[in-house]
């Protein structure tokens, strides 16, 4: 069966309505590629596409409230420094426009370059399902190889980031552009010069570098912090060998690209 | 030199090239020919109207699907589709018994079953169509099929299938043959050489990825089988069919739809086969076929991997004296081309330069990947890369700049390549002149914004032979006709896969004939009306195929003059046709238009009509030498120059600026030249930096442009184009050919400029970022 | 609370969506599988065939159609997903066979080749220039980096959106 709700409540009635669950469908980057392919049929789409107030995006105190289906096109325009880059880096125009922060946090891609951004900013996402809502920080919403904290009746409603870090991101591939990431890093500065750090496809979900974030926060940011923090990070990684590139090179870039990221961020 | 002439047709055939064009008594500047026409199929493929093979497809025909092998090498013990032909909506599920042909096919060597029947030998391999009423009820009928196996061990490297009881790929062994070049006494000279660089280089499997997936229709009446492919030689593909499926010559017409690129992966038959059984299974219905882009990766050849062992020694002063080469080359399952283009490795094995002494071995080795084929360079892609590759090192070794390296050693206008054959028309030292110049290259700066960037400059210069050459017979044959309404229609199986060959054609024909373009209808590509034109491959159409046309179009103007003589009642010489007009030069007041000559020419019984056939010989190379007099009809020579920054930290290499030079002899179409130009380049940046199928245990790991990536308009700079014409006197207004050779001297000149920013040579490719950085930290 | 508008059809066979959108210009009623791709139903059931599908997985832009003047991969959205928006595909560009600005500029500087992927970029070009008429380089990178053209080499193509945007912006003026 086909569903276009078009509130929210609707929407999340049939997530717990169908006995099946329901596939959230948005963009469709994930779930028309695998349908595409033969690899899913699934039973019923529950359509998030026709639900205005999912595109929303309001202006807080030192934060941005993003509905769930806040597109990549919306996220690049943000002035929210990695979290904009990360989304203007992911595929091509046609793909922006279609593919959605919310989407790209639920399926949870190693290699999810919006999420790495927002788990660099310490976003909050809110959680709704007929039972009511709950926020939860994001660092604490991937708990392994694409699981999510999500329950099966669950949508997610709002992703909360902060105005107030100053931010990076950088992106490796093989080409110039529509690149999913060998190694995709994004860093941030809060207000209280505490240093956040994440990166995509160095492990099963994206991760955070806490220690190599500890040892930046209780030591200082400079140039010898900076290259410590890098060689923490490459011993804070397990990324695996693919037909993207091998293990090692993984971990070399993403010293590499901390380092970059954090002596940009502290010249700026 | 003189060439030998086998028979009459050639001979005629070279008389019409010595005086091709018919308008002896006419000069001034050419009023179509070297003209920036506008592509004549433009406007409709910009408004989407063009209709490509999955266009021509409608719910109410019948659709079929392919079953693939399960297993790289098996043995087939069992088929069993009887499950399958139970599903509602299954029409017909046809395997190898069905078949009454041969079975077999392959360009050279017919080696690969059509629908396999004892053994599969990689996933690719075909064992059953099953068509159904959709194409949804068709791929569910797949995986009812089947299939029992007894799996063989999986051969998926050169080194296994050489081992002396590896297990045979085919009855005949893992060997599919072996190519030899002897010039000189290689071994003794490299001996006293004063300088020897030796290296090894492997060059990777790449796809071609055209857009336009395999797809397309077929249709049996009893009388006719009608197939609606795209391909690259339809009459060499009727005739394989023919042999296949067990049916005359006579009952297939191929026709050709708008082809959505080609780069060679269309020469080797892909659904043609098993649409045309299908439709000679069920008479009377229409049956569509269409390839997934994974299933497109899979089932088709692939560039050849090749590992290329290659010593190259010099004097101390730069001559070279000595090459020898060992081609290692991974043919995959089948045959396919592979033989020629080995046989393209050991022809070019030096390239354009002076090599007294050149030995050069390919041996051609099956395994169970993918069969390899052509793709555009065909086997001098590697080669390029491998001997631009050891001049640069042998520069390196001797101190010496290696542009100075190169002039040093390049072929000039009468010496010999390492087949021997002279080439009169050497041009490869003015197109590396013109490169060096642009790029400024003794004033190239190596200054970058940080210390980790490095910035690199390349050149290279390449020969490529054009046409099939080494004796084969190659002939392009055209028609000309004026229509009752004023058109001159131009007839060839020549192809247009987006190069530009319906222009190429068209402007010929005005220009020869004296008409305006839009008063010539090109009528290309279906077998029931076209004349064999030879494949559209081996950069040839505008060689072999322009001259055909344009002798074609000659003939139909003398017979157009002789009308227009007798109507005027003027002289015939004094007769010229200009803007589609013909009349007397003294006085030019009296017209015949181009219908009005029609009209005449019918009332005096003339045919309207010529065909024209090119058909210049070779001469084929000595099995054990590998020396021929004539290899190829002629050659054609590049040259590029390019800049590039390399992260040294990440490996990333950013192509900063390219300057690409070719002899094309003449640009018909000098646009669509600088078109051909810029995508070959680009081809040849994606080659080099980031596309490679990704083999594991024969499976392809990365079937889909997720993973298989292509160059975005982000890692493309401004290609900057000179164009030289040195015209050659057996192409048409002197035209030579431009298709391959774009992409062939792109390779190297990036892999030099790599190797200028790093100080080390890249051996394996794609020189991925991984790959770089790799080489820029062994010790 | 806003009163929910619910529709409900099954997904595989049964009942059919009935979509309701406008398609280049014209309104369209359609009863469509809710499985079928966007492309798919241009393709077979409206036999638009401009509109190309090459790599089905958002990697190729062949597929681009604007929805509501936004360039979007129909190749990834299902059919229903149109309902009450306005697509336009390649075949609603040009009017009374006068071609648009994008696709004259392609013709005439040879962009086209094989020109499988020229509606996709056409579709790219057309929604980069619609929402900024005078786009720097950089920004037309940003635009027309998600089409992968084969043959061309990309130089012809940057260069015939430059001389569009050049002539739209002498138009508007």
């Amino acid at each position: 069966m086909f569903y276009q709700p078009n509130v929210i409540e609707e929407a999340l009635g049939l997530k717990a309505e169908l006995k099946d669950g329901g596939t959230f469908i948005a963009g469709g980057t994930d779930v028309v590629v695998l349908m595409n392919h033969g690899k899913a049929a699934p039973e019923n789409f529950i359509d998030l596409t026709h639900i205005p107030e999912l595109r929303a995006i309001h202006r807080h105190d030192g934060a941005l409230e993003l509905a769930g289906n806040v597109t990549y096109a919306q996220a690049g325009k943000l002035p929210v420094r990695c979290l904009a880059l990360a989304s203007l880096s992911v595929g091509g125009p046609g793909i922006r426009e279609l593919g959605t922060l919310a989407g790209n946090l639920a399926s949870a891609s190693p290699a999810g370059d919006g999420s790495t951004a927002l788990l660099a900013l310490d976003a909050e996402v809110e959680l709704t399902s007929v039972r009511g809502a709950r926020r939860l920080p994001l660092d604490k919403f991937f708990l392994a190889y694409r699981k999510t904290a999500l329950a099966v009746d669950e949508m997610i409603t709002k992703i909360t980031v902060p105005t107030t870090y100053r931010s990076d991101w950088s992106k490796n591939g093989k080409r110039g552009a529509m690149n999913i990431s060998i190694v995709a890093a994004a860093v941030a500065i809060t207000p209280k010069k505490e240093t956040r750090i994440a990166l995509a496809s160095v492990a099963a979900t994206p991760i955070r570098c806490y220690k190599a974030e500890k040892f930046l926060t209780e030591n200082g940011l400079n140039a010898g912090t900076i290259r410590q923090a890098a060689e923490i990070v490459r011993t804070e990684i397990r990324p695996i060998t693919d037909h993207r590139a091998s293990a090692d090179y993984k971990v070399h870039l993403s010293g590499v690209m901390v380092r970059r990221l954090l002596e940009n961020l502290v010249k700026a | 030199m003189s060439q030998p002439i086998d028979n009459l047709e050639e001979a005629v055939a070279r008389l019409h090239v010595a005086s091709k064009s018919s308008s002896a008594y006419e000069s001034g500047p050419r009023k179509v020919v070297g003209k920036s026409a506008e592509r004549l199929d433009a406007v409709e493929k910009a408004t989407g109207e063009t209709k490509y093979g999955q266009d021509l497809f409608d719910k109410k025909f019948l659709f079929a699907k392919v079953l693939r092998a399960a297993h790289p090498h098996a043995e087939i013990l069992r088929i069993d589709t009887r499950e399958a032909k139970k599903l509602p909506g299954v029409v017909a599920v046809i395997t190898h018994s069905d078949v009454t042909g041969t079975n077999m096919h392959g360009l050279i060597r017919r080696d690969q079953e059509v629908l396999c029947s004892r053994k599969v030998r990689y996933l690719g391999d075909a064992l059953a169509v099953v068509v159904a009423k959709t194409e949804e009820i068709a791929i569910e009928a797949l995986g009812r099929i089947k299939v029992d196996y007894k799996p063989l061990p999986n051969i998926l490297t050169m080194e296994d299938a050489l081992k002396p009881d590896a297990p045979k790929i085919h009855t005949e062994g893992n060997v599919l043959g072996e190519k030899h070049l002897r010039r000189g006494d290689a071994p003794a000279a490299m001996r006293e050489a004063d300088v020897v660089v030796e290296d090894i280089i492997q060059t990777q499997t790449v796809d071609h990825a055209f857009l336009d997936l395999e797809a397309g229709r077929a249709r049996y009446d009893g009388k006719m089988l009608t197939i609606e492919v795209a391909g690259q030689w339809l009459h060499e593909e009727r005739r394989l069919i023919a042999l296949a499926i067990g049916l005359p010559l006579e009952q297939l017409r191929l026709i050709q739809p708008a082809t959505g690129g080609a780069f060679g992966g269309r020469e080797d038959i892909s659904i043609q086969i098993y649409l045309s059984l299908a439709a000679l299974k069920l008479k009377g219905k229409t049956i569509c076929l269409r390839y997934s882009r994974s299933e497109s990766m899979v089932a088709r050849h692939k560039r050849h991997p090749m590992r290329v062992h290659y010593k190259l020694g010099a004097k101390k002063d730069g001559t070279l004296v000595a090459a020898q080469v060992t081609f290692y080359v991974d043919k995959g399952a089948y045959a396919s081309t592979g033989i020629a283009a080995m046989r393209k490795a050991s022809s070019h094995a030096t390239g354009p330069y002076k090599v007294p002494n050149v030995w050069a071995d390919v041996i051609g080795v099956f395994t169970n990947n993918n069969p390899c084929g052509a793709m555009r360079g065909f086997g001098a892609v590697q080669t390029a890369i491998a001997y631009e590759g050891l001049m640069d090192r042998l520069a390196v070794k001797l101190g010496m700049d290696k542009a100075e390296l190169r002039m040093k050693n390049l072929i000039h206008s009468g010496d010999a390549v390492t087949t021997g054959q002279i080439v009169p028309n050497a041009t490869g030292v003015e197109c590396f002149e013109a490169v060096l110049k642009k790029i400024d290259w003794k004033n190239r700066s190596y200054e970058t914004a940080a210390p980790h960037l490095k910035r690199g400059y390349g050149v290279s210069v390449i020969c490529f032979g054009l046409g099939y050459g080494d004796g084969f017979p190659d002939a392009s044959r055209a028609r000309c006709k004026l229509t009752a309404d004023g058109m001159v229609e131009v007839y060839s199986s020549g192809i247009d896969v987006g190069q530009g060959l319906i222009n190429m054609i068209a402007q010929i024909v005005a220009e020869e004939v004296g008409v305006p373009l839009e008063r010539v209808r090109p009528i290309l590509a279906d077998t029931q009306l076209t004349p064999e034109s030879g494949s559209t491959s081996a950069t040839r159409q505008t060689y072999f195929t322009g001259s055909a046309v344009q002798l074609a179009a000659s003939e139909l103007k003398k017979q157009l003059q002789d009308i227009a003589a007798a109507h005027l009642e003027e002289l015939v010489y004094e007769i010229k046709i200009d803007n589609g007009e013909a009349y007397n030069v003294f006085r030019p007041e009296r017209r015949l238009t181009l219908r009005e000559l029609a009209r005449e020419g019918k009332r005096r019984g003339f045919s309207l009509e010529a065909m024209g056939v090119y058909k210049p010989p070779t001469v084929p190379e000595d099995t054990a030498t590998g020396q021929s007099m004539r290899a190829f009809v002629t050659y054609l020579f590049g040259s590029h120059a390019c800049q590039v920054l390399v992260d040294t930290e990440t490996g990333e290499v950013k192509v900063e600026r390219y300057i690409a030079c070719h002899d094309v002899g003449k640009a018909i179409n000098p646009d669509q030249v600088i078109g051909q130009i810029q995508g070959g380049v680009t081809q040849g940046i994606g080659m080099v930096l980031m596309e490679e199928v990704v083999m594991k245990d024969g499976k392809i790991m990365n079937p889909g442009f997720t993973d298989y990536i292509l160059p975005t308009i982000r890692d493309v700079p401004e290609i900057e184009c000179i164009v030289l014409e040195n015209p050659d006197p057996g192409g048409p207004f002197g035209a030579r050919g431009v298709g391959e050779p774009p992409l062939i001297a792109c390779g190297p000149a990036v892999m030099s400029a790599i190797q200028d920013a790093i100080g080390k040579p890249i051996r394996i490719l794609p020189a991925t970022p991984e790959r770089v950085w790799r080489t820029i930290s062994e010790k | 609370m806003k009163k929910a508008r619910k529709k409900t059809v099954a997904a595989n066979g049964g009942s059919l969506w009935p979509l309701r959108f406008t398609l280049n210009g014209k309104k369209v009623s359609a009863k469509v599988q809710p499985t079928q791709t966007l492309l798919d139903f241009l393709r077979i059931e409206m036999g638009l065939t401009g509109t190309k599908g090459a790599c089905l997985e958002g990697e190729c832009g062949s597929c681009y159609v604007l929805v509501d003047g936004r360039p979007m991969n129909s190749c990834l959205m299902l059919a229903p997903q149109a309902q009450d928006r306005t697509v336009t595909t390649i075949e609603g560009f040009a009017h009374n066979k006068k071609l648009d600005v994008i696709q004259q500029k392609f013709v005439e500087c040879g962009a086209v080749q094989c020109g499988y992927c020229t509606p996709g970029l056409i579709v790219a070009a057309k929604a980069l220039l619609t929402e900024n008429p005078h786009p720097t380089r950089e920004e037309f990178l940003v635009g027309m980096e998600g089409n992968i053209c084969r043959c061309t080499g990309y130089n012809k193509i940057l260069r015939a959106c430059e001389l569009a945007a050049d002539e739209m912006g002498l138009k508007k003026k």
